[in-house]
């Protein structure tokens, strides 16, 4: 124990202890993106191997099949068009629910309706329930319109999915702007659609950003949608990789590994550069501080 | 013997700020010691040290005599108040007042006499169930400075502790404070901004700037021998009127002294004065109460213009001004003092402070 | 009537409907109305559907003309023995891993809650496994825990000398389970209690360092009331959450073995999409939709509450 006057400091120490502990925690992660470099009986082998020639062998075969009578240009697997289907569904659905939903939150925050926090716990309900719930009426009405396996239909549906979240996140940050700016630019004569876009969407802009990252992870990450409402044309990564594990020739850990590590790249970046906006991400915007 | 001194004090942070750099101080058993001084000037800093909440980069601290530089804050035996009163939420008042009884190991029928015992004395019995939430201003300073003194310490420690109270009840406060201290013998250092609060409570006040002690003195030598142009500023409302001059000489008793106007006045100054070389460039400080208004001109007086009246109730700020100077004076409020008058004024003999180049007080 | 009259009065004499619509009074309704729209298409409209469904005799795989058969699936759904076991395996699972998280949450929260160097990129790591896919998740444990190369099972056969399939037992199955997501989790609760002890005042632990207060007593007064209402919003939200258990249970065990990992999520799918009894799976969903709600108003009180306090 050293003699820190200090409150809530610590030294290298201390970074040693956490370091230790954070890679502890971080394993399961570290040995999936281990496993993704590994041959197959590396990855296979018994005892675990912790070092090994790291190989790309698995990479090349998440985008080709390996073509087994030699000869033939190799044939490109599916997952370039499931990436492709994953990071567009999320961007054009999670766009459609930051603008409808940041005009919404704004609404909600400047004039509130009768019964607003009554409509804020419905919308909040509505993201709270479980999938499960709501995915047996969509499934059946997609079914009836024609909407199953389609991308306006999923797109659509993760609009929905995203708006309640969007919702309140955006809300949480209008909440917080000081209200006097606005009082003096009504003052000056400004109109109220200058107040929105001059005055109020500049100041959140952060949040937007982050909101709309935020749902982008959610919706790259979602699953149960997915596996009801999306067609061979339309599949996600994540249905792709839970039809991999379900394979009928036992399941290849490798390329399965590398599916997950590509997977797991944007989650990085988003995690580090999101870290100030975690804790009202995961809350959904209840909880800011 | 519960006293205080601190040696060579300097605090360096690891960022490289110097915010206290070498003072000397020294508070005897039973003596209360305001640190005085505008934001920043390292008087909290300058306490915390002595808590032992911060780390002493140079010098030593004793308390009791003995050297505590490498005592933690628990092993020192000081109370302190702090400035946000750091009253513990969950706790109520009783519970709050008793808190720091248990590490002194007593039994609970003794803590609870000490409670109700601090409680009366500082008028917190009808409030000793409550929460800290559920109580006003006042109250949660009244809690936090019985919450220093119902320990048996070695000094007492007060961070502002009157910063966060309205003016009526600071006023009120000061008073109950002073007459608790009083009761206790024990060394005590209050920090604080607001130089009514040091001079009603201090028995000394030191007066510090930018990390440095400028001048430790009782409050009446404080404002009435100012050491330096600083303190002079600093203590006393309506602020001092300090006038650029030129020194001419001395004549009898009286310096002569050239205005920036060039008028020259002859007036009743210390005696070290003399030691000035003619021609050397000092400030003149009068406080606005001392400068006396005439009904007709006077030798060695000055006349300016009203520019500004600001009645205070009780009396009248009226600033002057006759295009090479500027002036304040303060006169009782039955005088009538009209915007673009023309007042004659003259510096009241045994009122007047010379500052030397160095701008420190010229007095033998 | 007589206020329409003046209303239709009013729209001729300011000219149009568009002026009318845009009047400052209804500027709040017109703002949320895109939202609300979506929403209902979306997520109201289905389910008022599917509560139709459930008074209806009705299978998603059959074409017929659905009997209406009243409260009768909500009364077999009630008094099924299938679904109270259902309910208590999730029960388990989830307080089981809630528990976990908590406990692993708060020890981890108190190791970042000093500042350190490097802390940002050691937090990160810790925090990556919240934002992962529960599908990804499950993959990752499915390879621990697999029986022949399975990191588990070797690290057993180290000791015992036998492989170990872990997933194959039920009690193991639902440790399998409840460790993967609150392995997941758990970065979720230190986050909240990360927040409440960063809001604790300094002051107040120095005060304590001058009342010389003990480690344990520091932490009865001043941390744990400053972090007790963040750990009420860690229970509840997760225990809603813990409602959608369904991705890594999919994953990792279908539900299995037999049923010892089957939980309500789980029956559910099985029942729309694998039995296709879609009437009782949708009163079933109610079901569940009515707790979530129950939770989901306590969640909010406990959140107001909060920020009363934090104010």
């Amino acid at each position: 124990m050293t003699r820190s006057r200090e409150i809530g400091r610590a030294g290298w120490g201390w970074t040693a202890f956490a370091g230790i502990i954070a890679l502890i925690y971080f394993f399961p992660v570290m040995w999936i993106i281990m496993t993704a470099f590994k041959t197959r009986p590396d990855a296979l082998a018994v005892p675990p191997k912790f070092f090994f020639t790291p190989t790309l062998d698995n990479f090349v075969g998440v985008f080709f099949r390996a073509v087994i009578s030699g000869g033939g240009a190799a044939q490109a697997t599916e997952f370039p068009l499931y990436f492709f289907n994953s990071i567009f569904i999320a961007g054009v659905s999670c766009l459609l629910a930051l603008i409808i939903g940041t005009i919404a939150a704004y609404g909600f925050s400047r004039y509130p309706l009768k019964g607003n926090e009554t409509y804020m716990f419905i919308i909040l309900t509505t993201r709270m329930m479980p999938a499960i719930v709501v995915v047996i009426p969509i499934f059946l009405m997609f079914r009836e319109i024609g909407l199953s396996g389609t991308y306006a239909g999923i797109i659509f549906l993760y609009t929905a999915f995203n708006l309640p979240f969007t919702i309140w996140m955006v809300r949480s940050f209008f909440d917080e702007l000081n209200t006097e700016i606005e009082d003096a630019a009504r003052m000056d004569g400004a109109t109220e659609r200058q107040l929105f876009f001059g005055i109020c969407l500049p100041q959140v802009k952060a949040g937007l950003a982050a909101t709309f990252v935020f749902g982008l992870i959610l919706t790259w990450n979602e699953f149960l949608f997915a596996l009801l409402l999306t067609g061979v044309d339309t599949r996600t990564v994540p249905v792709a990789m839970a039809r991999t594990l379900g394979g009928e020739m036992g399941v290849d850990y490798g390329l399965l590994a590398a599916i997950v590590t590509l997977f797991l790249i944007p989650i990085f970046f988003v995690t580090f550069l999101l870290q100030n906006q975690l804790l009202r991400g995961v809350t959904f915007g209840t909880v800011r501080k | 013997m519960a006293t205080i001194d601190i040696k060579d004090v300097t605090k360096v942070y690891p960022n490289g700020f110097k915010a206290v750099e070498r003072i000397n101080l020294s508070v005897g058993q039973g003596e209360v010691m305001c640190l005085l001084g505008p934001s920043g000037c390292g008087k909290t800093t300058t306490l915390r040290m002595v808590a032992g909440l911060e780390d002493i980069t140079e010098g030593e601290c004793q308390i009791g005599g003995r050297r505590v530089n490498d005592l933690l804050a628990r092993e020192r035996n000081v109370a302190m108040a702090f400035q946000f009163y750091a009253l513990y939420p969950s706790l109520t008042v009783a519970e709050n007042l008793k808190f720091p009884l248990h590490a002194e190991g007593r039994s609970h029928t003794e803590m609870d006499a000490k409670v109700r015992q601090v409680a009366k004395t500082l008028q917190l019995e009808s409030v000793l169930g409550r929460k800290p939430a559920q109580l006003s201003e006042g109250e949660k300073q009244r809690v936090a400075v019985g919450r220093s003194i119902i320990r048996d310490p070695e000094c007492f420690l007060f961070d502002e502790p009157l910063s966060r109270l309205d003016v009526t009840l600071r006023e009120q406060m000061r008073g109950e404070i002073k007459e608790v201290l009083s009761g206790l013998s024990k060394a005590t250092v209050i920090v604080t901004h607001d130089q009514l609060e040091a001079l009603t409570m201090a028995d000394r006040i030191a007066v510090m700037r930018a990390g440095i002690i400028e001048q430790v003195a009782t409050p009446h030598d404080i404002f009435a021998k100012p050491a330096n142009l600083f303190v002079a500023g600093f203590i006393g409302t309506p602020q001092m009127n300090l006038i650029p001059a030129s020194f001419t000489g001395m004549d009898g008793g009286h310096g002569g002294f050239a205005l920036p106007g060039g008028q020259k006045i002859l007036v009743q100054v210390d005696p070290a004065v003399s030691r000035l070389a003619p021609g050397t460039e000092i400030t003149l400080g009068i406080r606005p109460r001392n400068l006396e208004i005439m009904p007709e001109p006077v030798p060695d007086g000055l006349t300016l213009q009203v520019d500004i009246v600001e009645p205070m109730g009780a009396e009248t700020l009226a600033h002057l001004s006759d295009g090479a100077q500027s002036m304040r004076v303060v006169c009782d409020w039955r005088v009538p003092i009209d915007e673009g008058d023309r007042l004659h004024v003259r510096f009241q003999p045994g009122y007047v402070h010379v500052f030397g180049p160095d701008e420190q007080a010229v007095r033998s | 009537m007589a206020s329409s009259a003046v209303v239709a009065h009013e729209i001729r004499s300011e000219g149009g409907f568009l002026p009318w619509l845009l009047a400052p009074q209804r500027r709040g309704p017109l703002l949320v109305a895109p939202a609300l729209i979506v929403l209902f298409l979306m997520n109201i409209f289905p389910l008022l559907w599917s509560f139709g469904l459930s008074f209806y005799n009705y299978s998603a795989k059959k074409r017929d003309v659905p009997d209406f058969v009243g409260l009768r699936f909500f009364e077999r759904v009630v008094t099924d023995p299938v679904v109270w076991e259902r309910f208590k395996t999730t029960a388990i699972i989830v307080s089981s891993s809630v528990l976990m998280q908590l406990v692993v949450g708060f020890l981890l929260a108190l190791l970042f809650a000093k500042q350190f160097p490097l802390r940002r990129i050691l937090l990160m790591l810790v925090l990556t496994p919240m934002m992962l896919s529960l599908v990804a998740v499950g993959v990752f444990f499915k390879l621990f825990y697999e029986p022949t190369f399975g990191l588990v099972s070797q690290a057993v056969a180290m000791f015992t000398g036998d492989r170990y399939a872990l997933l194959g037992s039920p009690t193991g199955a639902i440790i399998g389970v409840v460790i993967a997501d609150a392995w997941m989790w758990s970065p979720f609760v230190m986050l909240l209690v990360l927040a409440g002890l960063v809001s604790v005042p300094k002051y107040l632990y120095e005060a304590a360092e001058i009342d010389r207060t003990s480690p344990w007593r520091r932490f009865q007064t001043i941390t744990f009331p400053y972090i007790k209402s963040l750990l009420l919003l860690a229970v509840l939200f997760r225990t809603i959450e813990t409602f959608k258990l369904f991705d890594v249970v999919y994953i990792l065990t279908e539900g299995g073995p037999g049923t010892a990992t089957e939980t309500i999520g789980v029956y559910v799918y099985r029942l729309a999409f694998q039995y296709f009894r879609t009437s009782q799976s949708a009163a079933l969903a109610y079901i569940i939709l009515f707790v979530v709600i129950v939770l989901t108003s306590l969640y909010l009180y406990a959140v107001n509450r909060r920020a009363q306090e934090v104010d």
